[in-house]
């Protein structure tokens, strides 16, 4: 022997300890083997008693233990075998029974009784029922936790095939016994098996829990037998069921007072038995439930048992057998949801989430087992509203929101997704009385994300809100999106999200809307009214559509010709007007410009009372914001381009309106900060004297050549004051198309000669241009316009009109030539 | 080579989303670039464009935001210079000669330009003129009846062949023409 | 016999009436042997034939007279010398004179009187015999036989059950109850253990079955205390409100019954020995007395022990509440339910039947065959269970106070 024994692991010393004991058992194995081939019982039962010794150690984990059994179980089949065949063949051993009764030790002594006990009811079923019973309560004397729970496993797995299975009846005494025999034989060692597993919770140092508990997990499996073989009973029949079976089992599981054996308890009642049985006991099993430890997960079980029972409605639907006619005799809903309200209300301890958790499981369930019954929704939302109010009071006094990171806020989120989930539409949802009020208990993250959940589903599915009403129950809905969170500086609003979730919102205004033109103008008032309410940074973005509804609408008016329609297209355009006004106050410019352009389009468009007026309100308003508000001066000249681009479309204006409109038009571009800007701003101004319409012309186009030209000369002027001559000369080109177009047309105030003049100077200097890209450029612009008054000139139908026009001038005579185009 | 040609979605100005059937048929992955007459207005309407094909060209509307735009852009496709331009800044709108006036500025085989929501597809003097129209057929003051198209060129060597869907009532419609360069 | 070798000499030869077809019985001699005696019971005439065989056929044999004595005998072992005879029955068989040949001598002890048991213990022995002397001069002739005795009693009359609730103060308090107080040889003992405060780590608990003998009287009282039987009736920890069962089979242990006083010599008793021990091993034990007593076999109603083979332990569920009643009224009912299922259930004899003879055969020389492996019990520091709140007190458990300091 070494002095110091060499350090070994646990792992290893395990493996010795089981080694050891292995080597043992095969070895009495053996012997007993040997003993029974000599017909030697006595020998034979001794060395199994040795054998059986070996389970008596203390050494082993439960899986080491576990191996020990399983190969000495095996060892006990030949005895058993041996047994039963002498049996079979006569030979009986008198006072086996007692016989083995007299091992001095415990564990060997119950092994070989439950061993010999099962021979004696395999040979002789008129003592089954005394021995079962007489069996399961000698086991009593093993109160060692792991030795008990598998001498008991044991004896359930010798049993499994014996147990009696004939339906109970009233008749006399059954010596081999009934169904109800088994039952309490099963449940007598279910509890008692229960006990000693809980009982290892509470053995051993506190320290060691977390092995205690793994080691618990493993052998629950031994617990859970007892449950599967209740289930296999065949003449376990509903009523048994009620009356023995579940109520047994529940008062063992409620009163054994531990959280993990409660939880898979449980879960095992759930699975083994079948959906018919649970349907029909939904009560006491919710009821226990209500009673389980603190730290049970109640919540899980609960949800296991409406998912299955879902899924098994939807079974029984398809099949439209039995199980539906249960269905609609159990109100599964009402059930679950008196159930589940009065968990929350006993279980002081159920974590927040858990509840909130439940009550999703709760509008799983009734949306898959009644799709059609949307007042059980609303009736788990109240329920979580009210449960969340008092979540508020008791738990975190003070809050008024449930924070949207916690758990409870997460599935609460989940909660109010399961309906848009469902029904993919958001009338359904609006339809849900409690809904919003539910939503108030999120904070303002958690109703944000929320709203935009909604909006999304509202957008994917296309969902069109049909009525005033219900849009604005909706957009009040999602009214966190157009509110600012508590005392949030505008510094800190993230612009880009902002912009995401109001562009979300107005993409949405666009699904509010009604076939009924009297309804679609309320729809819009009202969402008017609701989405003013977002402050300058939110109506640039929801307001745009609401007026492009509104012109939209204005149409439609229109189209359906009623009585009124004059006066509503009015009422439209005010508020229109109205509408884009706010705009303005929220110190945009770009914006509402361009919208009271479009606002002009479609009032000249429909054409209705008093619309001329109406329609040269906007227009000036229009150009008091270009005037006022615009001073970039790229945006200026974008702006004054699509001023004039409006007003070209535009007919309705008299003499007396129009005048003064393209007159301010033409101010206005010429008063342009740069000259080129000047130069094309005049030159786009021509064709409002050109196309341009008016009531004086009856609507057909102006045609002024002379006040096109004076445009055009205008531009030659600004453009030769350009000191850069790359840009004059790109000027004069693009003044030489204007030149052509409006030659083409048959402007009379332009004649060969202007052309011929402006091709010889834009030659002149262009021969005179420094090489680079900019020149290659201009030049291949001018190329361009050769090409194309070539190819006019070339062609049959307009050779006359070009008759003058000489492409390649003298150069030489470059100064006559350009006096001659000033002179006209 | 495919080139996806689209513009004036005006979202959410004018409209919620594209349509179904277009979002369907415009897939990732098969079109190689992508040019966008403008009035996108929104970035994400920028981002769903981008997710289409990483080659996007976009010229401002007049309803866009977005100052990088640019007015104006050419692009060159094979052996084609592609002007683009949405068009608002030609006077008066949509007009051919006017229109024909950027051509001859940009020096272009193909201009592409927008604003009218109207698809048109022509060759004028040897050029070739393209207006995708509105993708998502938005609405506009001049014309009550907007019909949501876009177009898609597919261009080989020397030709290009346009296709242009048109959402009709529930169908979407198919339409090819051709145009080969000189 | 002889003492020089010559002279005439005979051997003594007794025969017993009916020896053929007399049952025998299993009694250890003193130095632990084991041999088989003809068993007669008390009040039983022991008669027979002595024939004296003449080792020298022709020559004869003088003697003085010949006789014939029954003898029931305590003998001490620390007292060789003083032998106690409390029976002494002497008949003569011949008067003096000489024999010349083999002769047989009739003899009877009609009715004779056996109030012991035959008995060998420690200290003690109590024998019969019959001692036939052929007296002579020199030396006398003598032969001794011993048979065995059996007292039989009847069913007792008065038979509780002994419950008791015992305990260490805040320790441990546990109700016990064996279903008897007096039990037959071939008895099972029946009962039940409820635990009702447990707050020591019980690493086990076995019940021993202790058989005391006590000899002398007064300042020389010797007693002996032998364990009969260990048995292991709980494995692990229990905790409150845990019952465990209990049934130990006696016919496979070597017991005798209780002999209270044998004619102011000696006694032998029973108890029964709960003990609990902790994972410290320490020890807390409680004894309680039994009494034994042998069964006739005439008086064996076959059934009767039917029922406490696999049920008996469930005949004492709800010990608590059954405290509650009188023991005249559980009498009752425990007598009324042994015979209903004794008339219920015959078909259980076929192998619940214990017959007494049988088991005996069939049973190792240790008493339990399965102990191999079993270690020496290893003396460890005792407690006695004290405290003890005695309950249902019958005249029986008076005794089981001695153990308790």
């Amino acid at each position: 022997m070494p002095a110091t024994p060499p350090q070994i692991s646990p792992v290893e010393e395990q493996e010795k300890y089981l080694h050891d004991a292995l080597g043992i058992v095969k070895a009495q194995a053996f012997h007993m083997k040997r003993a029974l081939d000599k017909n030697k019982l006595m020998e034979a039962l001794k060395n199994g008693s040795a054998m059986l010794a070996e389970l008596r150690t203390s050494l082993l984990s439960p899986k080491s233990y576990y191996e020990l059994y399983m190969a000495i179980s095996d060892e006990l089949r030949h005895l058993e075998l041996y047994l039963v065949d002498e049996f079979q063949k006569g030979r009986k051993v008198p006072d086996l029974y007692e016989l083995v009764q007299y091992a001095g030790n415990i564990v060997p002594r119950l092994y070989l009784l439950i061993t010999v006990g099962l021979v004696y009811i395999k040979t002789n079923s008129a003592l089954r029922r005394d021995l079962l019973k007489d069996l399961v309560e000698m086991c009593r004397g093993v109160q060692h936790p792991l030795r008990g729970l598998f001498l008991r496993n044991y004896l359930l797995q010798c049993t499994r095939n014996v147990l009696p299975d004939a339906p109970d009846s009233d008749e006399g005494d059954n010596p081999e016994g009934t169904v109800k025999d088994s039952i309490d034989f099963v449940l007598m060692n279910f509890a008692e098996m229960n006990k000693l597993w809980v009982r290892m919770q509470h053995q051993g140092h506190s320290r060691d829990r977390q092995s205690r508990e793994r080691e618990r997990e493993e052998l629950r499996i031994l617990v859970g037998t007892n449950l599967v073989r209740l289930s296999q009973l065949e003449s376990v029949t509903l009523g048994t069921y009620q009356k023995s079976v579940l109520p047994g089992i529940l008062e063992q599981v409620v009163s054994c007072r531990d959280a993990i054996a409660q939880e898979y308890l449980m879960e095992c009642i759930i699975q083994v038995f079948p959906d018919e049985f649970h349907i029909q006991t939904l009560t006491p099993f919710l009821k226990s439930c209500a009673e389980l430890e603190p730290d049970v997960n109640v919540k899980n079980i609960v949800i296991c048992l409406m998912e299955r029972l879902a899924a098994f409605s939807r079974r029984s639907d398809a099949s439209g057998g039995e199980g539906s006619d249960v269905l609609q005799e159990v109100e599964l809903f009402e059930v679950f949801s008196t159930q589940v309200s009065s968990i929350i209300a006993n279980r002081q301890y159920l974590p927040p989430e858990d509840m909130v958790a439940l009550q999703v499981a709760l509008v799983n369930l009734a949306l898959k087992c009644y799709p059609d019954r949307i007042d059980y929704i609303d009736k788990v939302m109240l329920s979580t509203v009210e449960a969340s109010i008092t979540l508020l009071w008791t738990w975190r006094l003070g809050l008024e929101h449930l924070e949207s990171h916690s758990a409870v806020a997460k599935e609460l989120q989940k909660l109010l997704k399961i309906p848009l989930d469902n029904y993919n539409n958001l009338l359904m949802v609006l339809k849900l009385k409690h809904y919003a009020g539910l939503m108030q208990h999120l904070d303002y993250h958690g109703r944000k994300s929320l709203s935009i959940y909604i909006l999304n589903n509202a957008l994917e599915n296309e969902t069109v809100v049909p009525t005033a009403e219900e849009a604005e129950q909706a957009l009040t809905l999602l009214s966190t999106l157009f509110s600012d969170k508590n005392e949030q500086s505008v510094a800190e609003v993230d612009m880009e999200e902002l912009a995401e979730e109001q562009c979300l919102l107005a993409r949405f205004i666009h699904q509010l809307r009604s076939e009924i033109t009297d309804d679609q103008y309320l729809i819009l008032t009202t969402a008017r009214q609701i989405l003013n309410t977002g402050g300058p940074l939110r109506i640039k973005y929801v307001l745009p559509p609401l007026i492009f509804q509104a012109y939209q609408l204005a149409y439609k008016f229109r189209d359906q010709k009623d009585d009124k329609w004059e006066k509503k297209c009015t009422k439209i355009f005010q508020f229109c007007h109205q509408t884009i006004t706010a705009l303005v106050k929220a110190e945009l410019a770009d914006l509402p410009l361009r919208l009271f352009l479009q606002g002009a389009l479609a009032i000249d468009q429909i054409r209705f009372e008093n619309h001329e007026t109406v329609a040269y309100e906007f227009m000036s308003q229009a150009f008091s914001l270009y005037e006022d508000e615009i001073s970039d001066s790229k945006a200026q000249l974008a702006a004054i381009t699509l001023i004039v681009g409006t007003l070209e479309q535009i007919s309705c204006f008299s003499e007396e309106n129009s005048d003064p409109l393209r007159s301010q038009c033409a101010l206005a571009a010429s008063k342009l900060l740069k000259k080129p800007d000047q130069c094309r701003g005049v030159a786009t101004c021509s064709h409002l004297f050109w196309s341009g319409r008016s009531l004086a012309k009856n609507g057909e186009e102006n045609r002024d050549g002379k006040r096109v030209v004076e445009c055009l000369k205008k531009g030659i002027r600004t453009a030769k004051q350009c000191m850069d001559v790359s840009v004059q000369i790109q000027l004069f080109v693009e003044l030489l198309n204007h030149y052509v177009y409006f030659f083409e047309k048959g402007n009379e105030q332009i004649d060969a000669d202007i052309l011929n003049q402006l091709v010889k100077k834009i030659k002149i200097e262009l021969a005179n241009l420094e090489c680079s890209d900019e020149s290659e450029q201009i030049t291949k612009h001018f190329n361009n316009t050769m090409a194309h008054l070539k190819l006019r000139m070339e062609s049959p139908d307009d050779k006359d009109v070009y008759r003058g026009v000489n492409l390649n001038p003298d150069l030489a005579e470059d100064d006559n030539s350009s006096k001659k185009v000033e002179a006209k | 080579m495919l080139v996806l040609v689209l513009g004036d979605l005006h979202i959410p100005h004018r409209c919620s989303s594209l349509p179904a059937k277009f979002k369907k048929l415009l897939v990732p992955g098969r079109i190689q670039h992508i040019l966008c007459t403008g009035n996108l207005c929104t970035k994400e309407s920028y981002d769903y464009l981008k997710t289409l094909a990483s080659d996007v060209h976009v010229v401002r509307g007049d309803f866009d935001d977005n100052l990088n735009y640019p007015e104006q852009k050419v692009v060159t496709v094979g052996q084609f210079r592609i002007g683009l331009s949405h068009g608002h800044q030609v006077v008066p709108w949509g007009d051919p000669e006017s229109i024909a006036l950027i051509q001859r500025q940009l020096d272009v085989d193909i201009l592409i330009s927008g604003h009218t929501h109207k698809f048109e597809a022509y060759e004028h003097e040897n050029k070739f003129y393209i207006n995708p129209g509105s993708a998502t057929g938005a609405y506009n003051a001049l014309d009550p009846s907007i019909t949501p198209s876009f177009v898609l060129m597919d261009i080989q060597n020397t030709t290009v062949v346009t296709y242009v869907y048109q959402l009709v009532g529930e169908d979407v419609k198919v339409e090819r023409i051709e145009y080969k360069k000189n | 016999m002889s003492f020089f070798g010559f002279g005439q000499s005979a051997e003594i030869e007794v025969y017993l009436d009916g020896q053929e077809n007399r049952k025998t019985a299993e009694v250890k001699t003193e130095d632990g042997k084991k041999e088989r005696l003809y068993l007669y019971y008390d009040g039983e005439t022991v008669s027979g034939k002595v024939n004296v065989c003449l080792k020298k056929p022709g020559s004869k044999l003088e003697h003085q007279g010949i006789k014939i004595e029954f003898i029931g005998q305590i003998e001490m072992f620390y007292d060789r010398g003083n032998h106690h005879e409390f029976i002494s029955l002497v008949k003569e068989l011949a008067r003096p004179g000489d024999m010349i040949a083999h002769s047989s001598y009739p003899f009877e002890f009609s009715c004779v009187e056996k109030p012991f048991e035959v008995y060998t213990g420690a200290n003690v022995r109590l024998r019969y015999f019959l001692r036939v002397t052929v007296i002579r001069r020199l030396a006398d002739i003598m032969k001794e036989v011993d048979i065995a005795v059996h007292t039989l009693s009847s069913y007792p009359e008065m038979n509780n059950s002994i419950k008791m609730e015992v305990g260490i103060e805040d320790c441990l308090h546990i109700e016990f109850e064996y279903n008897k107080s007096k039990y037959h040889l071939k008895d099972v003992i029946v009962g039940k253990i409820y635990f009702l405060l447990v707050r020591i780590k019980i690493k086990h608990m076995e019940i021993a079955i202790i058989k005391r003998e006590t000899t002398g009287s007064g300042a020389s009282t010797f007693t002996e205390n032998t364990t009969i039987a260990k048995y292991e009736i709980m494995d692990g920890a229990p905790v409150r409100g845990e019952s465990i069962p209990i049934r130990v089979f006696l016919a496979g242990y070597e017991l005798t019954p209780t002999m209270r006083d044998i004619n102011k010599k000696f006694s032998v008793r029973y108890f029964l020995n709960l003990v609990l021990m902790d994972t410290e091993d320490r020890r807390y034990f409680k004894q309680q007395e039994i009494t034994l007593w042998r069964k006739g076999d005439k008086l064996r109603k076959p059934n009767l022990q039917a029922p406490a083979i696999m049920a008996g332990t469930q005949n004492l569920q709800n010990t608590a509440q059954q405290y509650q009643q009188t023991d005249d009224k559980e009498d009752k009912d425990e007598d009324k339910e042994g015979e209903e299922e004794e008339v219920q259930q015959p078909v259980k004899e076929d192998f619940l039947r214990v017959q007494g003879s049988q088991s005996t055969d069939k049973l190792d020389q240790s008493g339990d065959p399965f102990e191999q492996r079993e270690e020496s019990p290893k003396e460890s520091p005792e407690n006695q269970i004290h405290n003890m709140t005695r309950e249902a007190g019958d005249g029986q458990n008076d005794n089981g106070n001695d153990s308790l300091e």
